[in-house]
């Protein structure tokens, strides 16, 4: 079936405007959350205890836009009851915000960490596997922002190249964690710091899942049922 | 049910490959099949090369915008285009198990009416007490004796869900009941004569929410005992009530299939047009 922009072409310019705003909101909160992952990382490699304090405070910027999503997609299903892509595309938005809000919290937990680590001192976890850090923290911001741009542009292509970019940042993530088993080997003292900083590379992991699960819901906005090929839906 | 969805994208398969496909997707075996069924008002050709298969027990929705031909089709199961001068029809409307065609010369129309029921848009009682609306098929038959004509004109009310609304009203007229109950009155008459498909014609257009539902509920039942089709404007009706769902367009069936895959997930782009309102 042809492919078309989900949110246009209505006779109603009411059902137009509101699919057009829920999907305008999902895309804003997109922006907002990815901005919060790289400030969070930034944050801790730079030991920047202002910028972690930044992040922790517009966490409810992110909560709100996850609620009015949230309230805006039920209350277009209870008043226009929408179907098939109009449903698609309201389940799809609803389900990103979801994800989005994740998003979120993973950026949370990374700032909280930047903001008690302390000073930086030459031989700390953080220290050993910024690169790491850095590298992982920009792949995700990647796929996040290829995530959010499907969205906006209801593009399958673009969509799919962000399912195909996850395979990437698990590879990164497995080496920063040998990189980081090394470490406390040879140092026991940073224990804690150590395990936070494995949280930390795991938050960025699980934000690749994140923006994966945006792109699925992509995926199926515009293609429906059978959007995944095999091998695809990880 | 219908060559056009993917089952049948390709070539044109036989019939019977079409129906075993159908059945794994959900559907019982056929009550009936439309084959190349074409009809003209006069040089009006408004239903073109319809291929449709009802399955048996199940409720198909028609939907599509006013004059693509969903109610010409629905009239066509009991000969109701019969009445007006200048009609034709070609092709075959076959009802099982008899293998009859509905809409063929040879077929008397009288005897399709008797078994091919149908509820208007409008509840049309007649102006006659709530028995008798429901005894007059009964009695048209020869059924005469006064017991079973009670027994049975009873179980058409329960049938119809309105029996304990009307009992002990059943020779007031029908008249001065309320639209939702008339119009459950007509089912009840339709239902009378056990027919083997029910036809709705926008059965609740002219009803409120309240007496929509308990239509809709009904409907819902009745597909234990009929195989039932219906013609709707109201595309959350279709989404309600239905197994399987057929969208027409200009006179032709643009695509059928299960009542929850046309309503997430359309195979044509003109379905999800209409469906989503960007008709126009």
């Amino acid at each position: 079936m042809e492919v078309a922009d989900p949110v246009e072409g209505h006779t109603s310019r009411t059902v137009d405007q509101s699919l057009i705003n829920l999907r305008m909101h999902a895309v804003e909160m997109g922006g907002l959350v990815i901005d919060q992952v790289g400030s969070a990382v930034k944050a801790l490699i730079d030991r920047d205890v202002r910028l972690a304090e930044l992040v922790l405070s517009r966490e409810r910027m992110v909560n709100d836009y996850d609620a009015r999503l949230d309230r805006d997609s039920l209350t277009f299903i209870a008043l226009q009851q929408p179907v098939a892509n109009d449903l698609r595309m309201v389940r799809a938005v609803a389900r990103a915000g979801l994800e989005l809000e994740r998003v979120g919290d993973e950026s949370k937990k990374i700032a909280r960490f930047a903001a008690q680590i302390g000073a930086a001192s030459a031989h700390d976890p953080v220290v050993a596997v910024a690169r790491a850090l850095r590298h992982m923290a920009n792949l995700s911001v990647a796929m996040l922002r290829k995530a959010v741009r499907a969205l906006d542009e209801a593009d399958p292509a673009l969509a799919r190249d962000v399912l195909a970019s996850d395979k990437e940042l698990d590879r990164e993530f497995a080496t920063a964690l040998r990189q980081l088993m090394s470490f406390i080997m040879q140092d026991h003292q940073f224990l804690k710091a150590t395990i936070d900083t494995v949280f930390a590379l795991k938050g960025l992991e699980r934000i690749g899942d994140h923006a994966k699960n945006v792109a699925e819901q992509v995926l199926y906005m515009v293609e429906g049922e059978g959007a995944l090929r095999a091998g695809e839906r990880g | 049910m219908q060559g056009e969805t993917s089952a049948q994208k390709t070539e044109t398969p036989s019939l019977s490959i079409v129906l075993d496909e159908r059945r794994v997707a959900g559907a019982n075996p056929p009550k009936a099949t439309a084959e190349k069924l074409d009809f003209w008002y006069g040089t009006n050709h408004a239903l073109k090369n319809i291929n449709l298969v009802i399955p048996e027990y199940q409720v198909t929705a028609l939907i599509g915008p006013s004059g693509c031909g969903k109610s010409t089709f629905l009239r066509c199961f009991n000969r109701m285009h019969d009445l007006q001068p200048d009609t034709k029809y070609q092709g075959a409307i076959t009802l099982r198990p008899d293998n009859v065609n509905l809409v063929g010369p040879e077929t008397d129309p009288i005897e399709v009416r008797m078994r091919i029921g149908m509820v208007f848009q409008k509840p049309n009682p007649f102006p006659k007490t709530v028995f008798e609306n429901v005894a007059y098929g009964l009695r048209l038959r020869g059924v005469g004796n006064k017991t079973e004509l009670a027994e049975r004109v009873e179980k058409a009310l329960r049938g119809a869900a309105i029996w304990d609304e009307v009992k002990d009203r059943l020779n007031d007229s029908a008249l001065a009941l309320s639209g939702g109950q008339m119009q459950r009155v007509c089912i009840a008459r339709a239902l009378a004569t056990e027919p083997e498909i029910l036809l709705f014609d926008e059965p609740t257009s002219a009803l409120d929410p309240i007496a929509t539902a308990k239509i809709e509920e009904l409907i819902t039942e009745l597909r234990q005992r009929v195989t039932v089709l219906i013609v709707t404007h109201n595309m959350q009706q279709a989404a309600r009530v239905s197994d399987f769902t057929a969208f027409m367009y200009l006179g032709e069936l643009v695509e059928v299939d299960a009542t929850s895959k046309i309503f997430t997930n359309p195979a044509k782009k003109a379905t999800e047009d209409y469906i989503t309102g960007r008709y126009g």
